[in-house]
This record gives structure tokens, sequence and C-alpha cells, in this order.
């Protein structure tokens, strides 16, 4: 199930550096709002992230419609509520968005949901007793469409029809849906629990299968993130 | 079932996984209604900013339902932010990880309801209260990271954020706890540990 790395630089790294390095990214982010820095980090993200090959550019393009769509909104809406300097503020939190977007969608791209939690297991002591069923959990969502269909289905067979005969699908229809998907979730959730046990999750230390590399270079990734980081957010202010 | 040692000791894997799959489930869920959402947001342009706080109080329902079916302290707050890890690394959240930090914020405010009951009371005003709590108190966290503060809707918002939290993230939450217990699926669960166990009827062929 573990997609398999295909090239690309990004993708060797360990995924506890990058999901830091994000993190402190995004985090930071959040506290800023010079639009000459900002532009200056999504210029860098845009370039580092199709320098290091971690998504295509089509991927990367289509990545950034949802983002354009709300960032124009947030200009848009700060424009109209604020007194003054509306339009600058709202440009600042729409950039905002698509630095942490670019970042979010080359770390999902390059970093099995599977490689995370077991680097997460080794370098950050997260434990086993949450990553297991959290990995767990990413196989049921990845069943859960068809899940739903099936659902769907069924209800379908007995549901009246519309007007155009279709058969409805409203609110109500979403709501007897999504019950019998939690109801037989949970179900589920007990089997999986017993079959985790099964397994020795409730013991003592373990060994880990295929473990997580950390090697030099990612702490390279970490230190050069860091750095060009600091320096574009200092930049400006240094000019000016 | 469970004695006073034992409710001391580390969280059964049965309850981490219920917490992990109600992340999953909820989160496959948004995802639906996200995809009839977006193309309403767009439409509405403008307005699509401020709606987004109607339906504010669903991404709450994880804490309230975990703290009733699991009844300890602190699982309101685990299952927020699993339910965060699961939208951040499996499902791709624009958000990026400091999504974690909100879920954090709104599993205390639903939890806070609850552990002033002690986690004894599980009436209509405990989940109105949790609902209240967690949309109130996550809203000054949200609203400084995307730039509320100093917006004339400023307390429009905030209203609207509130409302939504208490029915659809406090009362909502109460009608699928009852629902789901009627179904007999929480029969493992703490939520059932007073339960009588229910009278088998044995027909006679």
């Amino acid at each position: 199930m573990t997609p398999t790395p295909v090239g690309g630089w990004l993708h060797l790294r360990n995924p506890t550096v990058k999901l830091v390095v994000v993190f402190v990214v995004s985090f930071v982010n959040l506290f800023l709002f010079d639009l000459r820095a900002l532009g200056l980090l999504y210029a860098a993200a845009v370039v580092g992230v199709l320098a290091c090959r971690a998504v295509s550019l089509r991927t990367l393009l289509l990545g950034h419609l949802p983002f354009l769509v709300f960032g124009i909104g947030l200009v848009a809406v700060n424009w109209m509520t604020r007194p003054e300097n509306g339009l600058a503020i709202g440009a600042a939190l729409a950039l905002r968005g698509l630095v942490i977007g670019v970042l979010s969608i080359a770390f999902i791209a390059t970093t099995p949901p599977r490689d995370l939690m077991v680097s997460l297991v080794q370098h950050a002591r997260l434990s086993p007793r949450f990553a297991y069923p959290l990995l767990a959990g990413h196989r049921m969502l990845q069943t859960m469409p068809a899940r739903w269909g099936t659902i769907r289905t069924a209800q379908a067979v007995r549901a009246p029809r519309g007007r155009n005969g279709r058969v409805r699908f409203g609110a109500k229809e979403f709501g007897q849906a999504a019950f019998a998907l939690l109801v037989g979730s949970i179900r589920a959730s007990e089997q999986i629990a017993l079959a985790l046990e099964s397994r020795g999750l409730r013991a003592g230390p373990r060994t880990i299968h295929r473990p997580v590399p950390l090697t030099a270079p990612d702490w390279v990734l970490a230190v050069v993130a860091v750095c060009t980081f600091t320096a574009l957010v200092a930049l400006p202010g240094a000019l000016s | 079932m469970l004695r006073r040692d034992e409710e001391r000791a580390a969280l059964p894997l049965r309850d981490i996984v219920l917490m992990v799959v109600l992340g999953v489930t909820f989160g496959f869920l948004y995802w639906v209604l996200v995809q009839a959402w977006n193309a309403l947001a767009v439409a509405m342009g403008p307005a699509g900013d401020l709606a987004q706080h109607v339906l504010f109080g669903g991404w709450l329902l994880v804490a309230p339902l975990a703290i009733a079916i699991i009844r300890r302290p602190g699982v309101g707050i685990i299952a927020e932010i699993l339910a965060s890890v699961v939208e951040v690394v499996f499902l791709g959240s624009p958000v990026g990880p400091t999504l974690v930090i909100a879920a954090a914020v709104q599993g205390f405010g639903s939890e806070l309801a609850f552990a002033l009951g002690r986690y004894r009371r599980f009436g209509w005003g405990t989940y109105a209260l949790s609902g209240l709590l967690g949309a109130g108190l996550v809203f000054f966290y949200s609203a400084f990271r995307s730039g509320w503060y100093g917006q004339n809707i400023f307390w429009l918002r905030f209203a609207m954020q509130c409302a939504s939290g208490v029915v659809l993230g406090g009362l909502l939450g109460k009608v699928l706890v009852d629902a789901l217990r009627a179904t007999g699926v929480l029969a493992n669960f703490n939520i059932s540990r007073d339960d009588t166990p229910a009278e088998v009827v044995r027909r006679e062929r």
C-alpha cells in the first residue's frame, strides 16, 4: 500500500524533519504581515519545491486553485470590512495561505503516511499505540469511498424517487448515510483494536520493520530551510 | 467493569482506535460535504468567507463523542488532535500542520464543559456548553490566524460561530451519542459500563 518513493531529493528526506520544518515555517508565517517578505517566501517555496522535483508543475498549479479562490475571498472581505489598509492585509493573508499551501502540497506529495508514522515513532517518541491505530485509520480511509458507495446504493434501492425519476440526495439522505457509515466504522474499530492487540501492541518495546533513516542530508535540509526562511523574512527590513 | 486503579492506567487500545476511527469517519464526511460546499462557496463569493462560521460547529463533534463514549479525562483533546492528524497527513488539509494547534484548543474547549461536570453529567446543557466553549475559545486563535481582528464584522463572526458551536458541535453530539447507544454498537465501551444488560428474549420455536 505504501507508495514507493520515485526520484526527487525531497522524497528521500526524513518525514519527521520535513514535518517539523513545515510546521515551524507555517507557524512563524502567522506573525508576518510584510507583503515583500511573504512574496519572497512564496517565490522561494515554489522554486525550492520544483528544484527538488517534489511535485510536477501541473500538480503544483492545480493545487493552487483552492488557495487562489480562498485568497480572492480573503482580499475582498478585508477590503470591504476594514476601514483602512484592508487590501494590504487581505493580500498578506492570501499570500500566507499560498506559502503554507505550497509547502503542505510538497510535504504530502513526498511523504508516504507509513514512513511518517514509523519515523515519528523512531525520532519523535510517538507511542506505537497511537501510530499503528493511525495507520489502520489510513487504510480505513482508503476503503471509505467504496463503503460510502455501498451504503448509498443500498439506500437508493428503497428510496422514493423525485419528480425527475432520480433518487434524491439531500440533507436527510446525507444524514442517514453518514450515520450508517459511523455505526459501521465504530463496529470495525473494535475489530481493529482486537487485531492490533493480538499482534502484541499492548506489550513493551518493539522492533521496527523497514526503519526510516535519519541521515546527514536531512540535517542539511533542516538547516538550509531555516536559514533561508530567516534570511528572507529579515531581508526587506534590512534593505529599507 | 473498570475499577478506580484501572482508570489511571494508560488508555486501552480499543479507545485509541475508536478515537482514530471517529477522526477518520468525520474527516471523510467533511470531505464529502466540502465537495458540495466548495461550489456554493465560490458562488457566494466574499459571503462564503462568512458562511464558514455557520458550519463551524460540525468540526467539534469528535471531542464530545469521544468523551461521552470513553468517559475519561483528556480524551476530548486527544481525539481532536488525532482527527487533525488524519486531516493533515491523510486528507491533505490546506491549513497545514498548524491545524494541530487549533484542534488542541478546540478539544480543550469542548472538554472543559465535561470536566466541570466531573465527567458525570451528560445532559443537554453540558453538551451545549461544550459546543459553546469549543467554538468560542478557538475563535480567538482563528481570528489571530486569519486576521479577523479589526474587521467591523468581528463580533458577527463570533456570534455566528458560537451559535453554530452550540447547535452543531454540542446538541447534535448528544443526538448522535444517544442514537449510537440505541444501536448497541457502544456496548463494550465505558458509556455502557453501568447499563443493566439487556434482557435476552428467547423465542420458543
